[in-house]
């Protein structure tokens, strides 16, 4: 590998740094456009955006650093041949490879908006009410004291710690998420479903309840379309299993929120 | 188009979180390669093995690198008279008992604090036992490449005894920048470290903050390279296989287990950012399958192997590869069987 890297011809040598700056710069100008265009948060954790920006930063930095090597180095050809070069890598890639991917994948960031998971993902995924047995349990939380404040997420874990659902019989619910048509329960129900992350993305997993419609058919609610529910809680028999169902007596199409996870 | 959508999306999250974390290691790694000296640390090996290679796998704490560096650094120790146990102990943990991957995978899993601690103490546990195996052999030489055992003293500890260049006369350590056989044309020069060792000393500050700027470029293209690679398998995994297969697959105890060391194996993804890889598996993999990815992936991959092929013969690199694989299969699925 290196006997190789020493035989390539020079003008790769040139190529070479001007690729692996030009990667550096798109990447850390992609990791401060996620962040400057808030789609950051459909990426990542809030609490870990700091280490993507901070990183974008530095990226840029270096990669400018490195701009300025390139040009003085350029500029005083002479004085090339005696600064010492780091020598090379073993590596899986020819030379120049890792940068050309780097660099592909980050223009082609640049050009992509990501969007939330689909109810779809959710779907696959299997929406349930109780936290995945994989999740572990959280240690500590605060359900706010009044049921009409808590949130989707909160209910959940309310309902893990005391899974009985006639103790929650005609609590008043208000709460956002967005709609899913799970295929085995009846017309007159939707799910209403958020996805839950502790991390980024990846680890996404889906909480939802079930909503009893006022209107009846739920064919008037589309899937993803976001909702404000309003309602009551009570005790249903839904495919064969009694589980806390939301009365709603309200939905509300509400766009979706910037920061559509909870956590 | 949705699920190409979802892919994607998976895929610019997962390199979004691990970039920063492959940006540490790789600024770590270049500048302990720069700055630290691991004489002084063969020095102070303890003479019984087990407590030998128990310090070898706790060393990585001092070197955060991940498995593309600390082959290399494993052969600076060798080469200088480290003992195999040591020697062996640090390239098989190092990876993992570092600071940096420690708080990389906190980050990942810190809903499943279980998860972190029993990584980096099934990583020291098995690498203290094959470092102590490996110990059985007091003269690590017929293990080693011939080239690379050409230029290691046995028994000796580097900082005792002035070790002499094969070909010149002259202290190889003494002579900066060059590489540590000193002879052009070795199949050594397959990698830079072996060079850089003699880096830590007799240059002057802006020339070292160069070539550490230099290498950091250096790993980031190719670490970054990788991890583009591994990140697009885990998204499309996850996006496209059937769930009920994914599932079938993840939730038996053994087969979970096997398939995440296949996994490990073959997606080669390096230990600072491997956490957010398997943060991808946690819903549909059992713990242990997790485990072993974890604690497997940074001490043997496809990528590792041809790094170990530098320094080692292949008959110790298929013993090495048995007992870490064995080792991990077994006790992450003691894991699975008995805590979870």
């Amino acid at each position: 590998m290196a006997t190789a890297t020493q035989r390539r011809p020079r003008n790769s040598m040139r190529l070479q740094p001007l690729l692996d700056i030009a990667a550096l710069l798109v990447w850390g100008v992609l990791l401060l456009k996620f962040w400057l265009t808030g789609k950051m948060r459909i990426l990542l954790h809030p609490d870990y955006i700091w280490l993507a920006y901070s990183a974008g930063f530095f990226l840029v930095g270096l990669a400018i650093v490195k701009l300025v090597q390139f040009v003085v180095q350029v500029t005083q050809s002479k004085n090339r041949a005696k600064t010492p070069i780091a020598p090379p890598h073993f590596s899986l890639f020819p030379p120049g490879w890792g940068s050309a991917l780097l660099l592909a994948v980050g223009l082609f960031g640049l050009q992509f908006t990501p969007q939330p998971f689909s109810s779809q993902v959710a779907l696959d995924r299997g929406v349930t009410d109780t936290l995945a047995l994989t999740r572990s349990q959280p240690q500590a939380f605060r359900a706010a004291s009044l049921p009409e404040t808590r949130s989707l997420v909160e209910w959940i874990r309310t309902l893990n710690i005391y899974p009985e659902p006639d103790a929650y019989a005609g609590q008043k619910v208000n709460l956002s998420g967005f709609a899913i048509h799970p295929p085995e329960t009846p017309k007159d129900y939707l799910a209403i479903a958020r996805f839950v992350i502790t991390c980024c993305a990846a680890d996404a997993y889906p909480i939802g309840l079930p909503v009893k419609l006022p209107g009846g058919d739920r064919s008037s609610y589309p899937p993803d379309q976001w909702f404000q529910v309003e309602g009551t809680m009570a005790t249903e028999t839904l495919n064969g299993k009694r589980q806390l169902v939301i009365q709603a007596t309200s939905l509300k199409a509400i766009p979706e929120p910037a920061s559509p996870y909870d956590y | 188009m949705n699920q190409l959508n979802n892919t994607l999306t998976l895929f610019f999250s997962l390199l979004v979180e691990a970039f920063p974390f492959l940006i540490l290691g790789v600024l770590f790694s270049s500048a302990l390669l720069l700055f630290v000296d691991e004489r002084r640390l063969i020095a102070a090996v303890p003479r019984n093995p087990l407590l030998a290679a128990l310090m070898g796998s706790l060393i990585g704490c001092l070197f955060p690198v991940c498995e593309c560096g600390n082959v290399p650094v494993a052969r600076r120790l060798i080469v200088q008279g480290a003992p195999s146990a040591m020697a062996i102990g640090f390239l098989l943990a190092a990876p993992t008992v570092n600071p940096i991957v420690f708080w990389a995978t906190w980050t990942a899993f810190r809903d499943q604090p279980e998860i972190v601690f029993l990584r980096v103490g099934l990583t020291l546990l098995i690498t203290t036992i094959i470092g102590w195996v490996f110990s059985t052999q007091k003269d690590i030489r017929p293990l080693l490449q011939p080239a690379v055992a050409r230029a290691v003293r046995p028994g000796e500890k580097g900082d005792r005894v002035s070790f002499q260049n094969s070909g010149a006369g002259k202290p190889t350590l003494l002579q900066s920048g060059t590489f540590i056989l000193g002879e052009v044309g070795q199949p050594l020069r397959l990698d830079a470290f072996s060079g850089t060792a003699s880096m830590s000393s007799a240059r002057p500050l802006p020339e070292k903050l160069r070539l550490m700027l230099d290498n950091v470029v250096q790993e980031l293209r190719e670490l970054g390279g990788v991890l583009v690679i591994g990140t697009a398998i885990a998204a499309i995994v996850q996006t496209t296989f059937p769930r009920e297969m994914i599932l079938s697959l993840g939730q038996s105890p053994v087969t979970s287990v096997v398939a995440m060391m296949i996994l490990a194996c073959v997606v080669s993804i390096c230990s600072t950012v491997d956490a957010f890889f398997a943060l991808s598996f946690a819903s549909s993999f059992t713990s242990g399958a997790l485990l072993a990815f974890l604690v497997f992936g940074p001490m043997f991959d496809l990528k590792n192997i041809a790094l170990l092929a530098s320094v080692f013969r292949p008959k110790p690199i298929i013993y090495l590869f048995a007992l870490a694989a064995l080792l991990t299969f077994l006790f992450t699925l003691l894991i699975n069987i008995y805590f979870s």
